[in-house]
């Protein structure tokens, strides 16, 4: 409890911190360049990857037990895959310079073309993310459904 | 492997942004249903917002990544390129916003959990109230049944021994250590002849006629704690005297000090007088068997002596001395045999007729023959008699010698004090179907002593010369061959409640109808 209620507090603060590491020009309006807008979202990756692991310890620790909940569990966990792969193919997004492609078909004929690496293959790989986010939703749908027949269970007894 | 085609992830992109946004829309809805169903559940509350967050990160990410696809598809990559940093930073602002819901999921979960806490311990104070209050209610209800029970059975117990003591026959009295009567049953009342309203004022000392029993009853309570079958005599309010049989328990208080009595009392008096006529009875019995003995030994003599005076009396004049001896003898010889006579009538050995009478008539026939008599010792006459008797049937000249002894006795008794009243009444007693007629007089009564001895054969209390003592034995003879009785009362209480004289009931039964025919048949008893 004191672990949760002190990261809590020291939330802001580390964010804060992050963002103030990197100042850059300390102009009094600051500018905000093309890249910018990819390190936020990739920290919005990371937001959400901790407050789904908070999540999925919260219900860990919490009284719920039931079939639902733990449905909900492993939404949290393929959820946090599923940002991990996004992260990663994000960032590889940025070093696709080394990835090249042929594209003589039309779009939907790309290819990437060789010799292959292992970061050709993670690029390739983070493209399927929607493995993961759609056992992660689907593990969703079935954590609310059962909670509700629960509550109509419940009701019925 | 010279190359990779793209196609499987572009393919896979698209399907699975409409997957996505099918599920979201799945997942929302169940939310909805759930926050619908238990509004006031903060968990729901908390799972609508997530999925609603969830699911408009979902769309605008699917939704984006669709229009991507379809833009590079058909060429329109500078589009493309165009809407996609909208795309990406909405993306950005949405996956934000789940965050921080997600986030702030502890501190619902804290404060839904502290509810939770108190309602349960609510919940369960309010069940243990509940079961406390249903306990309390059931045991309210079984006092109650108890209370009630109990009362019933004190109820139904005091209406049995009120019922009991207010129904006694007999005397049934409760008293303080003083002796005062607290309580007394009806019958108590009825049985001593005082009212309800004297019984603060009764005591002991009042009902007991001898003092010696009363100090004999009190010091056997307070010794032994009991009395058992006690015989004592107690007074009634006009003053006769009842004889009962008494037990009473002592009751004692806490520090073991007399505090009174409970006593039931049984009226023997009737008991006693029939057990005093049966010796009467028997005595009288067995007085006229050997009297009639007496008599036919006496009577065949006494018959030769007379016989024989009257022969001797035929050989001498009157006038001779020895003539004149004779009928000295002659005249005893017939007082002998008068006597004789007398005796036989008392043991019911004389000759009976049998004729309808009515007594009435006897007792007018009667006071016509000693009337004069009475009249010259001042004494007057009270006649009360029936107009309606039933006729009996009996030896008239014999029931006239019975009521001519009985007022023969009654003159004698008053003659003393120079005149008083004879009272001669004759009533017909339907219930004993028996017609009773009483002399009473106003003399000196019969002294108790002698009570037990006055049908006795020769018994008198006359000076020698005016009786023989077999006036009320013959009597008694007469009255018992008529299947009747002679009761004696000595002495009666007067109308103005004074003790004096005697009264002598005679009592003879009224045959059937059958056989209340005029009958004058003479005939004689075995």
């Amino acid at each position: 409890m004191n672990v949760q209620k002190r990261l809590h507090r020291i939330f802001p603060f580390l964010l804060f911190l992050l963002l103030t590491m990197f100042p850059g020009s300390a102009w009094a309006v600051q500018s905000h360049g093309a890249p910018e807008g990819l390190y936020v979202h990739q920290f919005a990756h990371i937001f959400y990857t901790a407050a789904l692991c908070y999540l999925f310890w919260g219900i860990r620790h919490a009284v719920f037990k039931s079939k639902g909940w733990r449905y909900l569990q492993i939404f949290c966990f393929f959820m946090i895959l599923w940002n991990v792969v996004a992260f990663t193919g994000h960032a590889l997004d940025a070093l696709a310079g080394s990835v090249t492609f042929s594209s003589d078909t039309g779009y939907l004929g790309t290819r990437i073309l060789g010799p292959f690496t292992s970061l050709k293959f993670w690029y390739y790989f983070t493209k399927l993310d929607h493995l993961f986010s759609i056992p992660a939703l689907f593990f969703l749908y079935l954590g609310m459904k059962t909670l509700y027949r629960n509550t109509m269970e419940e009701k019925e007894v | 492997m010279t190359s990779l085609p793209m196609l499987p992830a572009i393919l896979v992109d698209m399907a699975g942004s409409f997957i996505i946004i099918v599920l979201s829309f799945l997942s929302l809805r169940y939310a909805w249903l759930l926050i619908r169903r238990q509004p006031e559940n903060f968990l729901w509350g908390f799972l609508f917002y997530f999925c609603l967050t969830l699911g408009c990160f979902s769309v605008s990410r699917a939704l984006g990544h669709l229009l991507k696809q379809i833009l590079l598809i058909f060429g329109y990559t500078e589009q493309w390129h165009v809407l996609a940093p909208y795309t990406g930073g909405f993306n950005t602002l949405l996956m934000t916003s789940l965050a921080a819901v997600t986030i702030y999921y502890h501190k619902g979960i804290e404060g839904y959990q502290a509810i939770q806490k108190k309602a349960d311990s609510l919940r369960i104070a309010n069940e243990q109230l509940e079961v406390s209050a249903d306990k309390l209610l059931k045991l309210n209800e079984n006092l109650e049944k108890i209370v009630e029970n109990r009362t019933q059975k004190l109820s139904e117990s005091e209406k049995k021994f009120r019922n009991f003591f207010t129904n006694s026959k007999d005397m049934v009295y409760f008293c303080d250590a003083t002796t005062r009567i607290g309580t007394m049953n009806p019958a108590g009342f009825e049985m001593l002849g005082y009212s309800m309203q004297q019984a603060p004022q009764l005591g002991l000392q009042d009902i007991f006629y001898n003092p010696e029993d009363l100090e004999k009853y009190t010091e056997a309570l307070t010794t032994m704690g009991f009395v058992q079958d006690l015989e004592v005599e107690f007074v009634r309010a006009e003053g006769t005297v009842i004889y009962v049989l008494l037990s009473a328990t002592a009751i004692f208080d806490e520090n073991q000090k007399f505090s009174g009595c409970e006593g039931i009392a049984k009226d023997l008096t009737r008991v006693r007088t029939m057990m005093k006529q049966l010796a009467s009875s028997e005595k009288m019995a067995s007085v006229g068997q050997m009297a009639a003995g007496v008599a036919h030994e006496v009577n065949t003599p006494l018959g030769v002596i007379l016989g024989y005076a009257q022969l001797m009396m035929d050989d001498f004049s009157p006038e001779s001395e020895e003539g004149q001896n004779l009928e000295v003898i002659e005249r005893q010889a017939k007082a002998c045999r008068k006597i004789v006579a007398d005796l036989l009538k008392f043991s019911r050995q004389s000759e009976s007729a049998r004729e309808n009478i009515l007594l009435n008539e006897i007792l007018e026939d009667v006071l016509a023959v000693t009337e004069h008599s009475l009249n010259m010792d001042h004494i007057k006459v009270s006649r009360d008699f029936d107009e309606d008797l039933p006729i009996i049937v009996g030896d008239p000249e014999k029931l006239r010698q019975v009521f001519v002894n009985l007022v023969n006795n009654a003159r004698h008794a008053m003659e003393e004090q120079g005149g008083g009243k004879l009272f001669l009444s004759c009533h017909y007693e339907k219930e004993r179907d028996q017609v009773t007629a009483t002399i009473r007089d106003t003399g000196h009564g019969i002294p108790k002593k002698v009570m037990a001895q006055i049908f006795d054969p020769f018994f008198t209390t006359k000076s020698v010369g005016k009786g023989t003592g077999l006036g009320l034995s013959v009597s008694y003879g007469i009255i018992k061959e008529h299947g009747g009785v002679i009761e004696v009362e000595s002495p009666v209480q007067t109308a103005d409640g004074e003790l004096k004289g005697t009264a002598l009931h005679v009592k003879l039964p009224v045959p059937p109808l059958e056989s209340a025919i005029v009958i004058k048949d003479n005939h004689r008893e075995p």
